[in-house]
């Protein structure tokens, strides 16, 4: 395990576009965490104009909602697009230079070259959670005038589910990766798949009649951003009476967890069934 | 002598394309065992098999008398087609990375470096390296560990004739040490400088195999003619050492066993009655060799 890791850490390691990529997704993040309050305000405001009865300024990011509506805009698809690309790339890259044949020659089983980029996805994840639970730590003391420490750790259940999605979602992109196996046509299809194919089928699936049970959430991409399926705006739940997700729910985390193993499990049979 | 590599009908089929075809093969301790043959004559293929990158369609091999694992090639330093490397990394760096595979420690990385004279180059990126720097990397990492066996597909192709004779020499070496080595070749004659033994593929199938000594001798023919060519054939056949005769046009194109003083043979066939008008003696390249052998069998 231990020696797995230290082969693919020197992989990463001195990896420019790794990091680059990386810090692209942290920034694109904060500047979205940033841009949704003042956005959701705007629309307030807008909405004002023509209003009787004004709706209050919104704020989001206190606790305990700032768990919920930090890892709901941190999961949306197009954000969530960036860290996959990145392990799409340490992936593909394997084949573009042909060190997967490398490795196999110089004794890794095709299952331990798996398990590396497994771990590494089960890390890249771990980390990336610990770093959103801090910043959202000090976003929600910043946000909130009375704290207690029961408030703070309230609805923190949802950074679990930010670190359902980022590892779920980055199986997906390792399924595309090692069955394409080309980095551009791998990049290419994921995107157009996540961002623009399932959102259609999506709407299309969907019939009018039936708001709940309809197959169309049952789409792969769309089970796992709905792990974290609505922000919480304290706002809609006083005025409108919406309730729409208090916690986590175990089917919501179970179902994308299905399609991951089950992609894990295609994987793996292809590996051995292919020439390298 | 035991036996380092072995081999049971193995086949393998791209389309309809036959790749190798039923090919069988023994590789003992300390030799080194050349895989000759032309272009697409299934030498990648079958090492490609051996070291478990393809599947074969059937036949079986063992390494080291048991059946191949990850272990096992933990003990073999393969060079196969192109070097594999990562571009962005050091040539210390993706060295680290083959040890850590094979579960060696990096004190062998700094040796093997100079051995393949690149070790000033240790913290260039791979990027920078000329295509031979790329080749004596990829042999620097096959000597990582001092395997006991080294495959090498083609390890001089592309090479400058510096280039050449330094990855020459070095196998050199390696085989002194008693390393086994495996290599494949399109080359008779890097064949015949380097290895003990041989197996001509054709085709995806074995032609011949054995001692290069014996599978490679070259025989020198000897062109004959007399008045009467019906006598000089029959006497000739009478020649100890005789072993085949060709007419071609107003001569006789004769082979025997060894060596014939020219000398001696003008005399034989004097003392015999015959007097010669014709004798000369054609050197066989070993190219043309090469060519008669695949052509025989084909």
């Amino acid at each position: 395990m231990k020696r797995l890791l230290q082969i693919e850490f020197r992989k990463i390691l001195t990896y420019r576009i790794f990091w680059i990529l990386t810090g692209l997704y942290f920034l694109f993040l904060v500047l979205g965490l940033l841009m949704a309050e003042f956005m959701i305000n705007n629309m307030v405001n807008d909405i004002n104009r023509r209003l009787p009865i004004p709706i209050p300024h919104v704020a989001i990011y206190f606790f305990p909602w700032v768990w919920q509506n930090i890892t709901f805009f941190a999961t949306i698809r197009y954000v969530l697009i960036f860290p996959a690309i990145v392990i799409i790339i340490l992936i593909t890259n394997e084949f573009t230079y042909k060190t997967i044949r490398q490795n196999v020659i110089n004794g890794l089983s095709k299952g331990e070259i798996l398990v590396s980029k497994l771990m590494i996805i089960f890390l890249f994840s771990f980390v990336m959670t610990v770093l959103l639970a801090i910043g959202t730590l000090i976003i929600g003391i910043a946000n909130t005038s009375e704290i207690t420490a029961g408030l703070i750790f309230d609805k923190s259940i949802f950074i679990l589910g930010f670190f359902m999605t980022m590892l779920t979602f980055q199986v997906f992109a390792l399924f595309c990766g090692f069955l394409l196996r080309n980095t551009g046509l791998s990049i290419a299809i994921f995107t157009l798949y996540s961002l623009i194919i399932e959102p259609i089928v999506y709407y299309f699936l969907k019939s009018p009649l039936v708001f709940e049970n309809n197959i169309s959430k049952y789409l792969p991409v769309n089970t796992v951003i709905s792990i974290t399926e609505y922000p919480a705006i304290p706002v809609l739940k006083q005025v409108m009476g919406l309730h729409l997700q208090d916690s986590l729910t175990l089917s919501g985390c179970l179902i994308p967890a299905g399609y991951a193993i089950l992609m894990l499990g295609i994987v793996y049979w292809v590996m051995v069934k292919r020439d390298l | 002598m035991e036996n380092i590599l072995t081999i049971h009908g193995l086949s393998k089929r791209y389309g309809k394309i036959r790749a190798v075809s039923g090919l069988s093969l023994e590789v003992g301790r300390g030799q080194v065992f050349g895989i000759l043959g032309p272009n697409g004559s299934g030498k990648t293929t079958t090492l490609s098999t051996i070291l478990e990158l393809i599947r074969a369609d059937s036949g079986t091999f063992e390494w080291f008398g048991k059946p191949p694992s990850k272990t096992s090639r933990k003990r073999i330093g393969s060079v196969i087609e192109s070097p594999n490397f990562f571009p962005y990394l050091t040539a210390a760096n993706n060295l680290r990375i083959v040890c850590d595979i094979k579960e060696i420690g990096y004190g062998d990385i700094d040796r093997v470096l100079t051995l393949t004279g690149l070790y000033e180059r240790r913290n260039s990126r791979f990027r920078t390296f000329s295509f031979g720097m790329k080749q004596r990397l990829a042999v620097a990492s096959a000597l990582l560990g001092n395997p006991e066996v080294m495959i090498l597909d083609e390890p001089t192709n592309g090479l400058d004739p510096q280039g050449i004779a330094h990855i020459r020499a070095l196998i050199q070496q390696v085989a002194a040490q008693g390393t086994t080595i495996i290599m494949a070749s399109h080359l008779l004659d890097e064949v015949q400088k380097l290895c003990t033994h041989v197996a001509v593929l054709s085709k995806g199938k074995k032609l011949f195999d054995g001692k290069v000594s014996e599978v490679l001798s070259v025989s020198d023919s000897y062109e004959l003619s007399a008045r009467s060519l019906d006598a000089l054939d029959r006497i000739v056949r009478t020649h100890p050492e005789f072993q085949s005769v060709t007419p071609t046009d107003g001569y006789l194109q004769v082979w025997f066993h060894r060596e014939v003083d020219p000398g001696e043979l003008n005399r034989f066939f004097y003392e015999q009655g015959l007097v010669l008008t014709h004798l000369s003696v054609r050197k066989r390249t070993l190219e043309q060799h090469f060519l008669a052998l695949i052509d025989h069998e084909a």
